[in-house]
């Protein structure tokens, strides 16, 4: 009977082991833009209060606040919230994907360039993103970064005339993220 | 005389308009620090305000929060499991499960952790 409860346990710390999903995690992520002309002020905004997530099987998900992106000029962070993102409507910012062919133990300090594909939520528009990241592995965590660029109209975002020659066309979107392991067994 | 007296009108309307534009297009960032906080609650409180409404009236206010230190990192603090604060220098002189209160800019609430984030936090006891 002992002996059936051992290999009862083995079999189900073996069954755990292999279904303990990997979660690497973080709610200080950086994500930042820039939309600047040149030789007119620039328009930088960084929000550096970004949640990610992260399961082993390439599963990505991004939240962003919208009232957390910080301009340089007060007078730009108070338009970007009021007129152009309507943060109170739409106060939060999502993307949701996958990296593909993804594999934790592929990770090392040297970095990989996969492509991440998914869905980016923005001013109530949803608009499908395909694009690079690099991981590395360094100690215990995974640090992903990623570049690429973004259109306000592609959200229906319209900048009024006034300011159009002074805000770029084209939005530079950098992240990064410092996911730390947490294990899905003690996250509940 | 006359003429001139016109240009030197001219002028000063205009240093006038230049200096109350400047000051509208530059002016100052909010000072989360000296704003008083427009609600006082707990952890858990602060939470269920966002359950119940996505945008209640204190987002992008300034609010105060209370409750035991459940998490602890360099730039921030978690509160009740609940209230997540970043600070923009690092974090001293606290430990978990510290009794805190704290007062900050609240940002909105976030469900992929199930938590309300607060920024520009100041310890306030």
């Amino acid at each position: 009977m002992r002996n059936r409860v051992i290999v009862f346990l083995y079999f189900f710390s073996v069954f755990i082991s292999v279904n303990a999903q990997n979660k690497f995690t973080t709610k200080s992520g950086e994500l930042n833009f820039e939309a600047s002309v040149p030789s007119f002020v620039e328009v930088i905004a960084k929000n550096k209060n970004v949640s990610a997530i992260l399961l082993d099987n390439g599963d990505f998900a991004i939240l962003a606040l919208v009232n957390g992106f910080r301009f340089k000029v007060a007078l730009m962070e108070e338009h970007f919230n009021e007129n152009y993102v309507e943060s109170v409507k739409y106060p939060k910012t999502t993307f949701s994907g996958k990296i593909l062919d993804f594999n934790v133990s592929d990770l090392s300090e040297k970095e990989i360039t996969y492509t991440i594909s998914g869905v980016i939520t923005l001013h109530g528009v949803d608009r499908s993103l395909e694009v690079p990241v690099s991981i590395i592995q360094k100690n215990n965590s995974i640090v992903l970064t990623s570049n690429f660029v973004l259109k306000p109209e592609y959200f229906n975002i319209k900048i009024p005339k006034i300011v159009n020659n002074k805000i770029a066309e084209e939005i530079n979107v950098s992240v990064s993220f410092n996911l730390t392991k947490l294990n899905s067994l003690d996250y509940e | 005389m006359n003429k001139r007296r016109k240009l030197l009108y001219i002028v000063i309307v205009i240093i006038i308009v230049s200096y109350f534009s400047y000051n509208y297009i530059y002016q100052d960032h909010r000072d989360i620090k000296t704003e008083t906080a427009k609600v006082e609650v707990t952890g858990a409180e602060l939470l269920e305000m966002f359950k119940e409404n996505e945008s209640p009236g204190v987002l992008n206010s300034t609010v105060q929060v209370f409750g035991i230190i459940s998490e602890l990192d360099s730039h921030s603090i978690t509160i009740d499991g609940s209230v997540h604060c970043s600070f923009d220098e690092e974090v001293q002189g606290v430990n978990l499960n510290d009794l805190i209160k704290i007062k900050g800019r609240c940002i909105g609430y976030d469900y992929l952790f199930d938590i309300v984030k607060i920024d520009q936090s100041t310890i306030i006891k």
